[in-house]
């Protein structure tokens, strides 16, 4: 019983979720299948996007190119990535071993998502890089709208990947669960084509949905644009940040709550 | 002995380790665990047996942590494992039923992974060899054989000196050899102090290692004391086999005869005194009693009549 009064010391919290994290960086990297879905499919979807029409014009292509490429690889990567990986991990009765030890249950699940969010920050530094080496790059209306929502972004995803777990049985399942989010969301939030391309009620209704505060926050950020496509004008980026912002925090919560409540560890028998 | 309840244990000048009080668990309308109480001290075994669906793994879900009890309470060192759960698993061992490990990282790797979230590894080639893995370090998880994962698995189990150990069927799959290896492991645990908790099938396991023993039945505790105690809750058994000219032996008082024809069966709560008076009686008649065999009551027949609903203390209101 004298013992426990040792039980603050040992390593860092973060040391701990790293030992995890490095094994789950290093089996991504063991399974091919993982790693042509996680770093050569998002690029050939990046590199087809010049062919979907997005940029072009008058404008530097880069900062739509990348608005776009942040927005796909939140969702092809990031999300359905880590729906297949939860997955996969609770079946294989992973989870339930790692959540009898020390770590706590998020500190599990936050280490398991690392080598997704490393490669997710990784593919956008390299899009980055290519406009600017392309010469399609102008400078950003502001720096730090994009970074708020490359970083909310990933932690939504996150947070909305373990809440999908809850309806997802296999990781062949994820195909199917992942579609409300991967369809509608990327088809209504503004990152194929501006939301003012859609009728104004339908629009208004898509500015709401989890991926668009991302994008519009991107695309204020980037580009220097609004939800609707326009020049911010004189008018300060950071007032048309704010309901995005606040959008996407109030996502984020939803979603902290939905992983809470519905995230299971053990499969259902 | 209380039949309901395990009686407290010989080490009672330590505190409990695992200290259990009514503990219920209910999923939506059925109840698996209906009102458990025990306690394991340091340097103990506890076994708990039951058939499958006895409520044992929903039981040790909630001591692990793992799931909330409906009811009752669960300690241990004195602490809850849900709200204390930070200052409970530094301490504590745990071997779930099944469980899985990542089929891509080595053995080795696997257990340098768990040993980084710990608060006090041992080192990780201590734990190779506890589990008699040292040759098979580099070998991908996936390939191990059954055996060796659930070694593996152990070995992490064990791998932050706990005090309190939680196995859950340890040795289920395993060869006899690797089985001895593990009840090995177990015997050093408890001589380190450890307090351990196990549930089993074997009966060979409860025997073997448990300084006491409690019989789950519905999810409650039917029978419980030291392997003595309850082996003494059955009755003895004497039989034997009377040629055909040979007339039947006197029955005594209180014995219950069953067996077939000349295959005679007694089931006595006195085996000293009836085997002796047996025994006079085919000395004074120059009676062979062929095949004989004289048994104590055991651990496995009152296992057996707690699985067959034979055990009295569960009533048939209780049985549903």
């Amino acid at each position: 019983m004298n013992t426990l009064t040792a039980t603050t010391s040992g390593p860092s919290r973060l040391s701990r979720v790293w030992s995890l994290a490095g094994a789950e960086t290093r089996l991504l990297g063991r399974n091919r299948t993982a790693v042509v879905n996680s770093i050569v499919l998002p690029l050939l979807l990046v590199a087809a996007i010049p062919v979907l029409g997005v940029g072009g014009g008058d404008v530097a292509f880069g900062p739509s190119l990348l608005v776009s490429e942040v927005g796909i690889t939140l969702v092809f990567l990031t999300y359905y990535n880590l729906v297949t990986t939860y997955v996969a991990r609770r079946e294989d009765l992973v989870l339930q071993r790692m959540r009898t030890g020390e770590l706590t249950g998020t500190e599990v699940l936050a280490a398991t998502a690392v080598p997704t969010v490393v490669i997710t920050i990784g593919q956008l530094v390299v899009v980055a890089l290519g406009v600017t080496l392309l010469g399609e790059w102008s400078a950003p209306a502001d720096g730090v709208l994009p970074l708020i929502a490359v970083l909310g972004g990933v932690v939504l995803m996150v947070l909305l990947a373990a809440a999908s777990t809850s309806f997802t049985r296999t990781p062949e399942a994820a195909q199917i669960t992942t579609l409300p989010i991967v369809l509608v969301s990327t088809a209504l939030s503004g990152l194929l084509f501006p939301l003012s391309a859609l009728p104004d009620s339908l629009a208004s209704l898509a500015r709401w949905f989890p991926l668009s505060p991302i994008v519009e926050l991107l695309q204020l950020g980037l580009a220097g644009r609004t939800w609707q496509g326009q020049p911010v004008g004189d008018v300060s980026v950071w007032t048309w940040a704010v309901f995005p912002m606040v959008l996407l925090t109030g996502w984020i919560v939803v979603g902290a709550i939905a992983a809470r409540r519905g995230f299971r560890w053990a499969p259902r028998r | 002995m209380q039949p309901a309840t395990a009686p407290p244990s010989t080490h009672t000048a330590a505190p409990p380790a695992i200290e259990v009080t009514d503990l219920r668990r209910s999923y939506g309308d059925f109840e698996a665990v209906r009102g458990m109480s025990f306690e394991v001290h340091p340097g103990e075994v506890l076994a708990l047996l039951g058939v499958n669906g006895a409520g044992k793994t929903s039981a040790l879900e909630v001591l692990e942590g793992l799931a909330p009890a409906s009811g009752g309470t669960v300690r241990l060192l004195g602490l809850d494992p849900v709200a204390d759960r930070a200052r409970v698993r530094p301490h504590l061992g745990v071997l779930l039923q099944s469980s899985g490990l990542p089929g891509d990282l080595t053995t080795v790797e696997t257990l340098r992974t768990w040993a980084g979230t710990l608060t006090a590894p041992r080192p990780v080639e201590e734990a190779l060899e506890q589990v008699g893995l040292t040759g098979r370090a580099d070998v991908r998880v996936r390939s191990l054989s059954g055996g060796e994962r659930r070694r593996l698995d152990l070995a992490l189990s064990l791998l932050g000196r706990p005090s309190v150990v939680v196995l859950d069927e340890p040795t289920t799959g395993l060869d006899p050899e690797s089985r001895r290896q593990v009840w090995g492991l177990v015997r050093g645990l408890v001589d380190d102090g450890a307090a351990v908790l196990l549930t089993t099938h074997h009966l060979e396991e409860a025997e073997e290692l448990a300084d006491r023993v409690a019989v789950m039945r519905a999810g409650q505790i039917v029978l419980a004391g030291t392997q003595a105690e309850i082996a003494e809750t059955q009755p003895a058994t004497i039989r034997f086999a009377l040629d055909d000219d040979v007339p039947q032996p006197p029955v005594p008082a209180g014995v219950r005869v069953g067996g077939t024809g000349r295959r005679i069966e007694w089931q006595t709560s006195t085996l000293q005194p009836v085997l002796a008076e047996l025994l006079a009686w085919a000395a004074a008649n120059g009676v062979v009693l062929g095949t004989l065999l004289a048994r104590a009551g055991s651990l496995e027949q009152a296992f057996l009549a707690v699985a067959d609903g034979a055990h009295p203390t569960v009533t048939p209101e209780e049985n549903r």
